[in-house]
């Protein structure tokens, strides 16, 4: 351990640590700007200079990478330092008055741009390329491509006051991988990979905020995920692709990162699945006459619930997409897709949440642009909940938007505005907006794949792939399959309170289906006469829920005597289907055999009595012939 | 030359030396012409191949026509010594081989011509031991310059070198080795001054079996050139310096890093290294010590920078020639992390001598605090321009006006800058200042690596302020704010002021710079970047006002400050200036005054120097 006096205190810090790391110890600031803890210091910049008063040759010296020595004796503010810190500051912003990063510090140190600039390239030193003139050449780019990724694609070129950054022989870099470490670490925004690599740069589409910014191949997937913890998406990660990098890997603190993870298939026996698969929402694009797609100004109503959150791509500042300008005139856009059948793609049915959350947007957007109009294009309100109607009225009556009852035939450019021309059937004319953006309320459809899931589950679902209950009013979360439960969109559209309501009951049947000991049934299930069974399986494909399987039939001594058909008592919904295909007449219904039936055909009426027969001889009452 | 053998043991040396001594006639004739890159740009190796052709052709083979390195007098090249004689002429040219052949070596006569004449007595010295520009000097590191042919090892031993390398590796430890060194007092040559000794015994003491040396051959500083002499001149001295060396710290392989613009010195340090390597001088197991020593030759690429040890080491790896911070100090981490002594050439050069001749005796020459000699680039407004060699502690009257000969064309002395564009100029009233490292460093001055540079009245010091600063502002690696900033401001301040734009206020701004470029930067390149600011303003801050306030350049230097005249009553109308004016600004009939036309006139000053009657006068 070393131990060195700082502003007058005392510190013990380790062999091989900096001033800087006993200032932090001692909760000193140090103000730095070449100074990262993912790449080793440079002492560069100098603005972290401190001057040793004792205990060493005395002078300035930079803290970043002056290794801690015994008996050393520090100043942090002394006024040589002060003073020094004032004349880096200001002969840096002599040389890029324009750095916001540089503000903040020189404004502390009384600094002021008062040198004449000297930023004069040396005739090699022009074209290929570059970095903007915010660039102090702190060198961080440079030290975290070359110790903490790799290439070296980045460089230093010239010398004096004409170095700048650049890459070697000032040429587009084949070996920069585009990962954007060097836009990361710089302090003042200076650098763009995209200006070095000599390839592209595919930024990857942050999904989660509908493509309007973007993520790293690491990344949470959204804000409060659970667990809270990135993951990697393989197909973009360059460690994936090429085996380099490997900094998220190194920089982790707690060593958490491990390439090696991957995914697992864990096979469950359970009693019962509830199906909560969600929404999607329908493409806009399929009308035309709105633009989406190719005016950039109009957009979902998921996308403009990511943009105006604060967890958003703009951090909850509502910016129109064109130009990032606040929209100053918003037209809402409902039932894009809903109740019409028309066009193919249409949907007949209501999405039930598009009145309710366009209101609230509406409130929404007065609160992120005070001055500005809000306009609802409506065919008619549904806003049936507790306290909903009240809600939309609070948006007429507190002028948060104007309710126009008719349809938008078509949304088009002019300048930089979009008109909208719609009807108003309340005044009987027609409307034409000129709106900076346009939200669109699209119908809410199932999530893809659902009609592969549900014959997996082998449930049923309605032409629009909605999941089907097995009674509309008496059991709207069962499905007709034992222990397949459903809950949310997947089963209707519906918002979040009744989504609550639906799961907490599907929950509390799935519950109550396995937390007792004994199932209890209805009896009218089959059952299979296994000593006539001959095994030919004909039953298990016609089976809708999967309620047959085979059973094996060993003697005392464990030797396979036959393997014949055996019917899930949990399972089988008493369809009957299975009783009618089997050749051998090996299963029946109970309450629903045969014999039983023809008995009730037998008591209506004196024809001649029907027998069943069964193969083996006996009568349909199970006595011999 | 004769055959090369693996020499195994200092008895195989020992007779080799004495074998090559006896097939060397020490009373034959010699014709030693230097051969270093300020002669041959004279024309000496033209004149050396004539001579030798000529000599042929007379029927002479009996005459050794040897190429030496530099001899020092670089200002009266191309220089030729006939020993054993010791007659030494200057300035020889082609045509005057015939003269030299008939009359010195058929008659033993001197060519009178060809003498040099001590403008004190105004007398011709025949020997070289006459000339004033040598009496005064002791050549010590020079010692083989001037009589051995640096591409022969055979002249070497044969002139009793590699006698200290078998001294040390066989007869002295290391420690002994470092022992005599400090003893010595031997300090680093290449400006820092920091005892030698000591720094091989911190390099020695750092743990682990990998070490390195280097050699710092870089040589940046403008108009010197000692290192570029001793390294064309006598490559085995640095050589044989560093195996001893190396020795001693430990190291098994070193590095000579030479300025790419050497190319004569990478040469023949190549060849140096060739021949040590056959005779087993260099390599495994070298005279049967069981220490194995080499060396690799790595070359510069045109930047000052990198004359500064951890740039040079980053240089060397690889990497950009940017300085890193110290400590850790090369020493205890250097090339590729590991210990490193790093030295200068003529450091490396005095190390054989020390061993041989004892530590006592070289501590005997010099100060108290500064022992041995220094070598001297002494140019500038002087009459004898080359390469001195003398003891610390001789005065600057001694160098300037015993050796050097005075200011040329009679004119007074202003001011001497020495180190280079780390130094600072010592005005003409501490002219019997004792050149050591303490001394200098207390007028604010700096021995650096020996560059003397010496201003006559004609020089402004403003100027000479901003020709340094433009130089370093220029070399600047720009690593670190202070210096690439800091630099190029003081640069343009300075500037602004020779061209009649300063303002009030810059002396100070230079100042506030200055004190902070000094103390916040990471190398000492800016570190004593300010130097030749502080040390002009400190002895001649009257200048620096007079270009401000009065918008005048008191020595007539600053083109846009200054208005050549001409006094109508000293003019004798003798046409020189009319003759030489580049611009034909000056008219004037025979007999009459002549007159500069201001317009077309360029201020170039070639009248002021042309006018033999002190008629151009400056206004």
């Amino acid at each position: 351990m070393i131990s060195l006096t700082m502003d007058g205190r005392q510190v013990e810090v380790q062999d091989g640590q900096t001033l800087l790391d006993a200032a932090k110890l001692l909760g000193i600031e140090i103000p730095t700007l070449c100074h990262h803890k993912a790449v080793p210091p440079a002492g560069a910049c100098r603005v972290c200079v401190v001057e040793i008063t004792g205990g060493g040759r005395p002078g300035l010296v930079p803290a970043c990478a002056y290794p801690a020595q015994n008996g050393l004796v520090i100043d942090t503010h002394s006024k040589a330092v002060r003073n020094s810190r004032r004349l880096t500051l200001s002969l840096l912003l002599s040389r890029s008055p324009e750095t916001e990063a540089l503000q903040a510090l020189a404004k502390e140190y009384g600094a002021e741009p008062v040198f004449a600039a000297t930023r004069e390239p040396h005739a090699e030193a022009q074209g290929g390329p570059g970095v903007s003139s915010k660039c102090i050449l702190c060198g961080l780019c440079v030290r975290v491509c070359a110790e903490v990724i790799g290439p070296s694609a980045t460089c230093f070129a010239g010398r004096g006051r004409g170095r700048e950054i650049s890459t070697p022989y000032k040429q587009l870099s084949h070996v920069c991988i585009g990962c954007g470490a060097c836009a990361f670490i710089c302090p003042t925004g200076a650098i763009d990979p995209a200006e070095f690599c000599s390839h592209p740069i595919e930024q990857i589409s942050n999904e989660f905020n509908c493509g309007y910014d973007v993520r790293t191949p690491i990344h949470i997937p959204f804000p409060q995920a659970v667990p809270n913890k990135p993951l990697i998406d393989r197909d973009n990660c360059i460690h994936f692709k090429t085996g380099g990098c490997g900094a998220c890997k190194t920089l982790c603190p707690a060593g958490a990162i491990d390439y090696e993870m991957a995914d697992e298939i864990v096979e469950e026996k359970v009693g019962a699945v509830i199906v909560a698969t969600g929404y999607q929402l329908l493409d806009p694009s399929i009308y035309e006459e709105y633009g989406y797609g190719r005016y950039p100004d109009v957009v979902t109503s998921l996308e403009f619930e990511r943009m105006v959150s604060a967890s958003g791509p703009t951090e909850g500042e509502l910016r129109r997409p064109s130009n990032g300008q606040p929209p100053k005139t918003i037209v809402f856009l409902q039932c894009i897709g809903s109740r019409e059948e028309q066009t193919a793609g249409g949907k007949p049915y209501c999405s039930k949440i598009c009145c309710m959350y366009t209101a609230k947007h509406a409130i929404l957007y007065k609160h992120k642009v005070h001055d500005g109009q809000a306009f609802i294009f409506y065919m008619d309100i549904r806003s049936a909940g507790k306290n909903y109607e009240e809600f939309v009225r609070r948006v007429v009556k507190e002028k948060n938007a104007t309710y126009l009852r008719g349809r938008v035939s078509k949304v088009f450019p002019r300048g930089d505005k979009l008109i909208v021309m719609g009807a108003d059937t309340l005044s009987g004319g027609q409307v034409e907006i000129a709106a900076e953006m346009v939200v669109l309320a699209p119908a809410l459809l199932p999530s893809a794949g659902v009609r592969d899931l549900a014959q997996k589950l082998r449930i049923g679902y309605d032409q629009h792939g909605f999941l089907s209950e097995a009674h509309p009013k008496l059991k709207p979360v069962e499905t007709n399959t034992a222990g397949v439960f459903l809950a949310g969109c997947a089963h209707s559209p519906k918002d979040i309170p009744d989504t609550v309501a639906q799961a907490s009951a599907a929950a509390s049947k799935a519950l109550g289906l396995i937390t007792h000991s004994r199932l209890t049934r209805e009896p009218t299930i089959g059952i299979v006469n296994q000593a006539t069974c001959n095994g030919c399986f004909e039953c298990q494909p016609v089976c809708a829920y999967g309620a047959i399987g085979p059973r094996e039939i060993r003697d005392r001594r464990g030797n396979l005597l036959a393997t014949v058909a055996h019917i899930n008592e949990g399972l089988c919904q008493g369809c009957g289907a299975c009783a009618v295909t089997c050749r051998s007449k090996s299963i029946e219904v109970q309450g629903f055999r045969d014999d039983q039936l023809y008995a009730e055909i037998n008591a209506i009426g004196p024809s001649a009595p029907l027998v069943a027969t069964l193969p083996s001889g006996r009568n349909g009452n199970g006595s011999e012939k | 030359m004769a055959v090369a053998t693996r020499l195994t043991s200092p008895q195989d040396l020992a007779e080799f030396r004495e074998y090559l001594r006896s097939e060397r006639d020490e009373k034959a004739t010699c014709l030693a012409i230097c051969a270093g890159t300020g002669c041959r740009a004279n024309g000496s190796m033209e004149l050396l191949e004539e001579l030798r052709r000529q000599l042929d052709a007379e029927g002479l083979t009996g005459v050794d026509v040897r190429a030496t390195g530099c001899h020092g007098f670089c200002e009266k090249g191309p220089l030729v010594v006939i020993h054993p004689q010791e007659i030494f002429y200057q300035g020889v040219q082609i045509s005057d081989i015939p003269a030299i052949i008939e009359q010195t070596l058929r008659k033993g006569e001197v060519v009178d011509s060809l003498l040099y004449r001590d403008p004190v007595t105004k007398k011709k010295c025949r020997i070289e031991g006459e000339v004033p520009f040598y009496a005064k000097q002791q050549r010590i590191v020079f010692r083989h310059n001037g009589t051995v042919d640096p591409t022969s090892i055979d002249d070497y031993i044969a002139a009793g070198g590699y006698a200290a390398l078998p001294k040390a590796l066989l007869e002295m430890t290391p420690e002994g080795v470092i022992d005599q060194i400090t003893k010595s007092g031997l300090r680093g040559r290449g400006g820092g001054g920091f005892p030698t000794g000591k720094k091989w015994a911190i390099c020695r003491a750092q743990p682990g079996d990998e070490k390195y040396i280097i050699c710092n051959g870089d040589e940046g500083d403008p108009g010197a050139f000692m290192d570029r002499s001793i390294m064309e001149g006598d490559p085995h001295a640095v050589i044989e310096g560093m195996v001893i060396g190396a020795y001693a710290i430990g190291a098994h392989q070193g590095y000579l890093y030479v300025r790419a613009e050497y190319p004569l010195a990478v040469a023949n340090l190549q060849v140096a290294i060739e021949q040590s390597h056959e005779l087993g001088l260099l390599g495994d197991d070298i005279l049967g010590s069981s220490f194995s020593f080499s060396v690799e030759i790595v070359r510069g690429a045109g930047a000052f920078v990198c004359g500064e040890e951890t740039a040079l080491i980053a240089s060397i790896m690889g990497d950009i020639g940017s300085p890193r911070q110290r400590p850790p100090y090369p020493a205890q981490a250097g090339l590729w992390g590991l210990p490193t002594n790093i030295n200068n050439v003529e450091t490396w050069a005095n190390v054989p001598v020390i061993l041989e001749r004892g530590a006592d005796w070289f501590a005997s020459i010099g100060t108290e605090r500064s022992k041995g000699t220094k070598v001297f680039s002494l140019v500038g407004k002087v009459q004898n321009t080359g390469l001195v060699e003398v003891p610390m502690g001789t005065t600057l009257r001694e160098i300037v006006f015993d050796i050097g000969g005075g200011i040329q064309k009679k004119r007074k002395l202003k001011a001497v800058q020495t180190g280079g564009p780390s130094g600072g100029c010592i005005p003409e009233a501490l002219i019997d200042l004792p050149v050591d490292f303490e001394k200098l460093a207390e007028v604010g001055a700096m021995m650096g690596s020996g560059g003397l540079i010496v201003m006559d009245e004609r020089t402004c010091m403003v100027d000479v302020a901003r020709y340094f600063l433009a130089f370093l502002a220029d070399e600047s690696c720009g690593k670190c704010t202070p210096c690439r900033e800091g630099v190029d401001q003081m640069h343009q301040i300075l500037t602004r002021i020779t061209e009649g734009k300063g303002r009030e206020g810059d002396i100070e701004r230079l100042e506030e710079l200055a004190a902070y470029v000094k103390g916040s930067s990471l190398c000492m390149l800016g570190g004593t970047a300010p130097n030749p600011v502080l040390s002009t303003l400190r002895y001649f801050r009257d200048e620096y006002e007079a270009h401000i306030r009065d918008r005048k350049c008191p020595a007539g230097v600053c083109k846009a400050l200054v208005r050549f005249r001409i006094e109508a009553e000293a003019c004798k109308a003798c046409g020189l200036c009319k003759r030489d004016c580049p611009s034909n600004a000056i008219a004037g009939e025979k007999k009459q005054p002549h007159v500069i036309d201001s317009a077309k006139c360029v201020q170039c000053g070639v009248c002021y120097e042309a006018c033999p009657f002190d008629a151009v006068v400056t206004s």
